[in-house]
């Protein structure tokens, strides 16, 4: 061996012994591994979501709830002397992204949990890493299955069709005995609504569909389906869109002269609707939350967000992403820790017991998460409770 | 029936109005902008702005989008693609350039809007302009539809009759067929070709608030969904054909029409565009374009 090789093999051990060295001084805390337990000064918690891209608008709103939220966790010294620390990463409406970034933290071992995304394509991408490298995730919004796929995943949104059926309530108590449907084929959710629970709710809610179109998620003019719906003459229809889609589905319906109620999904508030102005008056949709509602948590949650934000009104997005963050404090004071192994059994009590959040008492079922929902309505300048669809009242 | 002759004419003219500026510049001064998508979402996106603090009307809000459109593009042209043109070392790896130019500047537009609307759509909520709905024979006929198709006919008959009779669309047409040999004979290429581009972002601008006006709002990536219709009508078309564009426009519009009325909506991709592929298997030149001959 010449005196060369043996210097780079000393320098290669005197690496390796400093690195272990470094690792061995970290212990726990923020900077390296948490063991079972053990309640560091800091509980690293990464979020994956996309404050840019074509949904930045549901992963900026979903944000603005888990900083709330960690912020509440801190200031009330709610796991005494640990507080939460959050890192954020922005999947940027990019799969591989999401998928990059969660790789991060789940090799990181000083992170305790993960906040997810809110794409189904993201979610269903990383669901399978995650729960190999047992790092509990609270996802939000992520709709499809094969995203709650084991004990470390875990839902802070309900499933739409849970709470669609006040919606479908709502046209039985109107009376409305004919229904047209125009759904997006390519969203999971909404063509789920679309081919299963719509026409399985005929019987039930005495509704008869019409026609049912099915269009692309690209399409942006419905004015050819518009002037069949309208021809149609159904007592009501039913509009399972997204984004811009609402309000160009709403003006092109009153265009072609149908003025009976719609039906609508979530997709259409956060200001997609706004566009539509008075076009689109008269559609309503059952949510998971709305600023209305009057659950005494989730009045404190809006005052506490318009506290924060300037008055603003909170959006589904930022109370389901708020719960998460709470769901995964619970978890860490349950048990007493804040390793990962630690938060899953925190989280597992979370589930089992429910609690009282933004989005008003929250149930489980598995470690999806069940709420009542609330009807709100268009009314061409602003959201408006549907009177009577508050339960928790 | 006559109501879906309508709404195919209406689907078809903003099919058109997207794609006749990047035919003009396609088919004149060879370049394949695949930044028109999003010149024409910008340029709407600009208008949207100005009109959530100043109340206009819809000629106004059409005038502004044109002129961010034509300036954006212009600017395009000085910035990017003229300079890809000076360096390439021949035509072939020009157009290739430009068009992998074009679709990494379409990236900027999308990127600044998303980020200042967090994807939310946008539209032209204060404006002056309302939507009036006609009704005739039973047909319906939205006041937004007819402008659209009014600027289409117009714009389409204006800038084919602008390429054939006038010296300036001569001199393009020139540029289009060997721009050496129009430079030789006095053509002054770069200034006609800045032209071109002012002409063509425009065109998008235009097509920009009209679709805005017609759908209610539109998102930033909306130009991007038209960017690949738009290639399909040209090719189909012919490149470098308005007439060609035009009627690419409305077959595509018509098929797509008719199969959302027949049929599922999901098969409306496919058999539009299953259509073209059969028209170019049989005619690969496109509708009214001409066979390409290469002399040896």
């Amino acid at each position: 061996m010449s005196r060369v090789d043996r210097g780079y093999r000393v320098r290669i051990f005197a690496g390796i012994g400093a690195a272990a060295l470094v690792l061995a001084g970290c212990g726990s805390g923020a900077g390296g591994t948490v063991s079972d337990g053990d309640l560091p000064d800091q509980v690293k918690v990464v979020s994956v979501t996309d404050q840019t891209g074509t949904t930045a608008y549901v992963g900026s709103s979903q944000l603005k709830g888990i900083e709330l939220a960690i912020d509440e966790i801190n200031a009330q010294d709610y796991l005494g002397d640990t507080e939460f620390l959050l890192e954020k990463r922005d999947s940027a409406s990019d799969t591989q992204t999401a998928v990059s970034q969660t790789t991060e933290a789940l090799t990181d071992r000083s992170v305790s949990a993960l906040l997810g995304p809110v794409l189904s394509a993201h979610a269903v991408a990383i669901a399978p890493l995650v729960e190999r490298a047992k790092l509990p995730t609270v996802f939000t919004q992520s709709g499809s299955e094969g995203v709650v796929i084991g004990d470390y995943t875990y839902r802070a949104t309900a499933p739409m069709e849970t709470y669609f059926v006040k919606a479908l309530e709502r046209l039985r108590d109107q009376g409305v005995g004919t229904v047209s449907v125009l759904y997006n084929a390519g969203n999971v959710t909404l063509a789920g609504l679309g081919e299963h629970t719509i026409p399985d709710g005929q019987a039930e809610y005495g509704y008869k569909i019409l026609s049912s179109t099915a269009v692309q998620a690209t399409t942006q003019d419905f004015s050819t389906t518009a002037t069949r719906i309208a021809g149609e003459k159904p007592d009501a229809v039913i509009v399972l869109l997204v984004g811009a889609g609402n309000s160009t589905a709403m003006s092109q319906l009153r265009q072609a002269g149908y003025t009976g109620p719609v039906v609508g999904n979530p997709a259409a508030g956060a200001g997609n609707l706004a566009p539509a102005g008075a076009a689109g008056a008269g559609m309503y949709w059952a949510t998971d939350f709305s600023f209305h509602q009057t659950a005494p948590s989730s009045a404190a949650f809006v005052e506490a967000y318009r506290a924060k934000y300037n008055g603003e009104n909170p959006l589904n997005y930022a109370a389901e992403g708020y719960d998460a963050t709470w769901m995964l404090a619970h978890a860490v004071k349950n048990s007493g820790g804040a390793s990962r192994e630690d938060i899953q059994r925190g989280l597992e009590q979370v589930v089992g017991e429910g609690f009282d959040g933004a989005l008003g008492p929250v149930t489980f079922e598995g470690n999806d998460m069940r709420v009542e929902g609330v009807l709100v309505e268009w009314t061409g300048t602003e959201e408006v409770l549907v009177e009577g669809s508050d339960v928790a009242e | 029936m006559s109501q879906l002759m309508i709404d195919a004419a209406v689907l078809g003219s903003i099919y058109l109005l997207f794609c006749l500026g990047m035919s003009i510049s396609w088919g004149t001064i060879d370049i394949l902008n695949f930044a028109h998508g999003g010149i024409f979402m910008f340029s709407a996106f600009v208008a949207s702005q100005i009109v959530s603090h100043v109340e206009l009307g819809l000629v106004a809000i059409c005038v502004i989008s044109a002129v961010v459109g034509a300036t954006v593009s212009a600017a395009i042209d000085v910035l990017a693609f003229q300079p890809i043109l000076r360096r390439a070392k021949n035509q072939r790896t020009a157009e290739l350039q430009i068009l992998i130019g074009g679709i990494g500047i379409g990236t900027i537009p999308v990127a600044i809007v998303q980020v200042y609307t967090l994807s939310e759509p946008f539209g032209f909520l204060h404006s002056s302009y309302e939507t009036t709905v006609h009704t005739f024979g039973g047909m319906r006929l939205s006041s937004t539809g007819l402008v659209v198709l009014g600027c289409a006919l117009v714009l389409t008959v204006s800038i084919s009759y602008w390429l054939k009779n006038t010296s300036h669309g001569l001199a393009l047409r020139a540029i289009g067929v060997d721009p050496e040999t129009a430079e030789l004979m006095g053509v002054k290429r770069r200034q006609l070709s800045l032209l071109t581009m002012a002409i063509s972002g425009g065109l998008a601008g235009l097509a920009g608030a009209l679709l805005t006006f017609n759908l209610g709002a539109i998102t930033a990536e909306s130009g991007e969904t038209l960017l690949i219709k738009a290639f399909a009508i040209i090719i189909l078309g012919g490149v470098g054909s308005t007439g060609g564009a035009a009627l690419g426009a409305m077959i595509l519009a018509f098929s797509e029409v008719l199969v959302l009325r027949y049929t599922g909506g999901g098969w409306v991709d496919a058999v539009g565009f299953g259509l073209i592929l059969a028209v170019l298997l049989l005619r690969p030149q496109g509708i009214f374009g001409k066979k390409e001959v290469r002399r040896v």
